[in-house]
């Protein structure tokens, strides 16, 4: 520790400032990415009589079925341009990562500089997500090409096996991404470190340090994010669970700013694991210079 | 290591909460598997008594062996025919659906590639020789020679055979006929074959076809769209099989012989009008008394889950039938679970048996796959097994009839999640037949013959989906308690009495009214359909007139009030009906100061005009807002808001989804 190691208050306000800013990105581009498939919900009429879109959610879909069949064209193309903005919004979500990773290492700095810090990482970040963009899809096309090859073997075994070795495999491959996930962003950290210190260091020098720190560190490399992983799952399904059990017995109006209340709460609860993540990106980081 | 600890820890902690999350998610559906509900159906007392028993026309004793290396069945089968006609018989008419795999040009295996139920096609071939047919107590000459050689006008086809009988059968006159028959059985293809060591043997031995009261047989080359249709009868069954296969079959079994490393079983079915069996050297069994029949459950190895699902479906549906459409007759039920290599042969119906199907995960997650297939293959008990009505000429009378009865069960049961229910969003069997039926009603009849519609999937739309809804709509209008006591009468005076369309609209006719028969009809014959719709609100303020008006004390001027100044609006809304179909219909009427008001209109005019005079103006309207008409072609032009037609639900709901996509697919 030294005497610019920040204190636990001001650990805790960056963490909180970077949970937020990740919150007000994901807030703002998934509007955009959900707003087409609003308006083609919208578009099908079946959202203009008097209750308005609450009869998609009655019980028994019925409506929400006629909803798809009416409306399966403009849904279809709103899904494509809904995941072309997706697409769109994971690259330029990059932005705001670098500036939470950046105040999360050095907290105190005005937030003109940090926009400019942020907006030079872009190009190392995306060069980043496309290098492992690359080994994620190779690590799936592994697992589902070894899936294939098991086939003819598993074809006289026990149907289970038959049905759950591939999926067995697939996750196996998730996991594998996931891991390969944390070892980018101990990379990203190494990217923002040095870029504070204002010393060079380009994509792959990052990302050969973050393997070093793998093979030093392996366990807290590939454990690190389980917390997040698993806090965001927990999260997402409680909030499922309060919403299934506690709202449908609401008037709309207040199941609706409950609804919104709980399913934001989740997220920042997801959000402020990934942030505890990413601070320990930056240790690891910094443990392995 | 310490941080390493905390974090395996804390993920284990969150993973844990996940799944129980998950699972209390997934089985949230209202309803927990297998408690028991109470049918809402009247004593059995309060009926019309059931129709009389079944008159045996055509019976058959079969002595059968299997060869489950060459997939073959050697059989000796005695016919015996009884002519109820009320003419004389100078030929008979055999149906031998085995031959539809012969090859690819029989009338069957011809057909568009896909246009049967399971589109696929044999990859063996299979058909059915009679080696010999004789009459008994005849001149023991072989009198199949003498039959026609192919199906009539189809030289192709080998389905559908006359043989000329050499003296004519006298009405009340019994002929008994004597037949030797070796069957190929083709790898299994609609429901018929094998796979491995698998065997489903149904539509397997020389039949004869339906003999009318007229004296003519209701005959027919089998269609790849079509099933069934025959005399009821008596049948004992021997079948002999390697000692280490399980059968399940039609009827009771009487008794059990082994021998040299063989068995043989005698089943015995009474009142029925088909006879099917399996045979596999995997199958495991369960066994249950339920509402008086001994169930029998066969599945494969590990899928103990589902064999419980099944049973679990009978014990809630059995006896819910039984109160709906009349006591199940017989002592035994089986239902056979295929193996996932032969899932083509599972969803049919036989007498007293069914196949069921499903991947050994199918009670995972909070679908009702399991209940639906069994419910809806056990309603065949009576909407194809007691009725009997003709599968190839009015198919809808049976699997448009049964998907009603099957919905209708699975929502008394499970309410609206009657086919999903988890993670807050149901599905009911309703919806799902309107999403596939709704806006078809004009594709085609519904009441024609299978081999006449355009596809199997234009079957499938119309015979099994819209006929359902056609059926849920008059419940919904006439109420469910009426129609389904309507249904029940039915079911029950026409109970092994082969019922048309004809008799199905006079009971109609008499427990419903002359609306619902045109309905029906029109819904049914004519290709009617209706929907409803609203385009404009209209609101005028009511005031004093003004202008000059010429009294007895003179000319007087009466300016006009102030548009704000007015007490009361006339208010318009006209709701049109496009189609022929007239089914009446509740409209909903809301107004600024948040009254509501209902009309009904009985929907026989093309437009109606909904006027109102009150304080306040009218701001929306609701055509049907119990969605009582299930017919009515597009949902989405029922109302009408003059307020913003905003989704707020949707846009929450709908960012929240890309806000966990994006953090699952994002940096």
């Amino acid at each position: 520790m030294n005497d610019r190691t920040p204190n636990r208050f001001t650990r805790s306000w960056t963490s909180a400032a970077a949970g937020v800013l990740l919150w007000i990105s994901r807030t703002l581009l998934s509007l955009l990415i959900s707003y087409p498939i609003v308006l083609a919900i919208q578009a099908t009429s079946m959202t203009a009589g008097p209750d308005g879109d609450a009869v998609l959610f009655q019980p028994g879909s019925l409506l929400l079925l006629e909803l798809l069949r009416l409306g399966a064209a403009w849904l279809a193309s709103a899904t494509q341009l809904a995941l072309l903005l997706l697409g769109v919004s994971a690259i330029i979500e990059l932005v705001p990562l670098a500036l939470a990773l950046d105040l999360l290492s050095t907290p105190g700095r005005p937030l003109p500089e940090r926009w400019t810090r942020a907006l030079r990482l872009f190009p190392k970040f995306l060069a980043l997500g496309a290098i492992t963009l690359l080994v994620q899809a190779a690590l799936l096309l592994a697992a589902s090409l070894l899936g294939a090859a098991l086939k003819p073997a598993l074809a006289s075994t026990d149907e289970r096996l038959r049905t759950l070795a591939p999926i067995a495999l697939t996750g196996l491959g998730l996991l594998a991404c996931t891991w390969f996930g944390s070892v980018l962003d101990v990379a990203r950290a190494t990217l923002v470190r040095h870029a504070a210190s204002q010393t060079e260091c380009g994509a792959r020098t990052a990302l050969a340090r973050a393997l070093v720190c793998l093979r030093l560190r392996p366990l807290r490399v590939l454990l690190g994010p389980y917390p997040s992983v698993a806090g965001s799952a927990f999260a997402f399904l409680a909030a499922a669970w309060v919403t299934t059990c506690f709202l449908p017995a609401r008037p709309w109006g207040l199941a609706l700013a409950l609804g919104f209340f709980v399913h934001q709460l989740a997220m920042l609860f997801a959000i402020a694991w990934r942030v505890r993540w990413l601070s320990t990106a930056l240790q690891l980081s910094a443990e392995s210079d | 290591m310490r941080r390493v600890t905390q974090d395996l820890l804390i993920g284990v902690v969150f993973s844990a909460l996940s799944g129980w999350l998950l699972k209390a998610l997934l089985l949230n559906t209202g309803l927990s598997p297998g408690a028991p509900v109470p049918p809402a159906a009247k004593p059995e007392t309060t009926w019309p008594a059931l129709g009389p028993s079944a008159l045996e026309v055509a019976s058959y004793d079969i002595d059968a062996k299997l060869d489950t290396e060459r997939h073959r069945v050697t059989g000796r089968e005695t016919i015996r025919l009884v002519n109820r006609a009320n003419s004389p018989l100078s030929e008979l008419w055999f149906h031998l659906y085995l031959n539809a795999f012969k090859n690819d040009k029989t009338l069957f295996l011809r057909s568009p590639f896909g246009a049967g139920r399971s589109g696929n096609k044999a990859k063996e071939y299979g058909y059915v020789d009679v080696k010999k047919l004789t009459v008994r107590g005849g001149d023991g000459q072989d009198l199949w020679p003498t039959r026609d050689r192919h199906s009539p006008n189809d030289p192709d086809d080998e389905t559908d055979l006359r043989l000329p009988l050499q003296s004519p059968l006298e009405p009340g006159e019994t002929l008994e006929l004597e037949l030797e028959f070796e069957d190929q059985l083709p790898e299994l293809v609609e429901r018929t074959g094998f796979v491995d060591s698998f065997h489903f043997v149904g539509q397997w031995f020389p039949k004869l076809a339906r003999l009318e009261d007229n004296g003519t047989f209701s005959h027919f080359a089998f269609h790849a769209q079509s099933e069934f249709y025959a005399d009821f009868g008596n049948y004992q069954v021997t079948l002999d099989v390697p000692s280490t296969f399980q059968v399940g079959a039609t009827g009771s079994k009487l008794r059990e012989e082994q021998d040299k490393g063989r068995t043989r079983l005698v089943y015995r079915a009474e009142n029925v009008h088909d006879f099917a069996w399996t045979a596999w050297d995997h199958f495991e069994s369960r066994s249950e008394r339920i509402a008086g029949t001994q169930v029998r459950v066969l599945y494969p190895p590990h899928q103990q889950a589902n064999a419980e699902a099944e049973l679990d479906s009978v014990r809630f549906a059995l006896p819910h039938f039984n109160a709906r459409y009349g006591a199940y007759p017989y002592p035994t039920l089986t239902l056979v679970h295929p193996p996932e290599a032969a899932a083509n042969a599972g969803g049919m119906e036989y007498p007293t048996l069914i196949t069921t199907g499903g991947p050994w995960y199918s009670t995972f997650g909070g679908g009702h796959f399991i209940d639906v297939v069994t419910t809806h293959e056990l309603g065949h008990q009576w909407f194809y097994g007691l009725l009997a009505s003709n599968e190839h000429t009015e198919p809808f009378l049976d699997e448009g009839f049964n998907s009603y009865a099957e919905a209708e069960a699975l929502e008394a049961r499970y309410g609206k999640a009657s086919v999903f229910g988890g993670f807050g969003l149901s599905v009911s069997s309703t919806a799902l037949n309107r999403l596939f039926s709704a806006a078809r009603g004009e594709d085609e009849k519904i009441a024609q013959g299978a081999a006449d519609f355009a596809t199997f999937r234009s079957l499938g739309a119309l015979v099994y989906s819209r006929t359902a809804i056609v059926l849920g709509t008059l419940a919904r209008v006439y109420g469910s308690e009426r129609f389904n006591h309507a249904l029940g009468v039915y079911a029950r005076k026409f109970r092994f009495q082969h019922p048309t369309t004809a008799d199905f609209l006079s009971v109609m006719q008499s427990e419903l009214d002359s609306r619902a028969v045109t309905a029906l009809t029109l819904a049914l014959s004519e290709r009617a359909t209706v929907d409803y719709l609203v385009r404009e609100i209209s609101n005028a303020p009511l005031s004093a007139a003004a202008g000059v008006f010429d009294g007895p004390t003179g000319r007087e001027q009466k300016k006009p009030e102030a548009p704000h100044a007015a007490a009361e609006y006339a208010s318009r809304v006209v709701v049109y009906r496009h189609g022929t179909l007239q089914l009446p219909v509740e409209i909903e009427l809301g107004f600024e100061d948040g009254t509501k008001q209902r009309r009904r209109w009985d929907g026989s005019e093309f437009t109606f005009n909904v006027d109102n005079i009150g304080p306040s103006r009218l701001v929306s309207v609701n055509v049907d807002p119990e969605q009582r008409i299930l017919l009515d072609d597009d949902r989405s032009n029922n109302w009408l808001s003059t307020e913003n037609a905003s989704a707020p639900h949707c846009r929450e709901r709908a960012l929240y989804a890309a806000q966990i996509l994006l953090g699952a697919l994002g940096p």
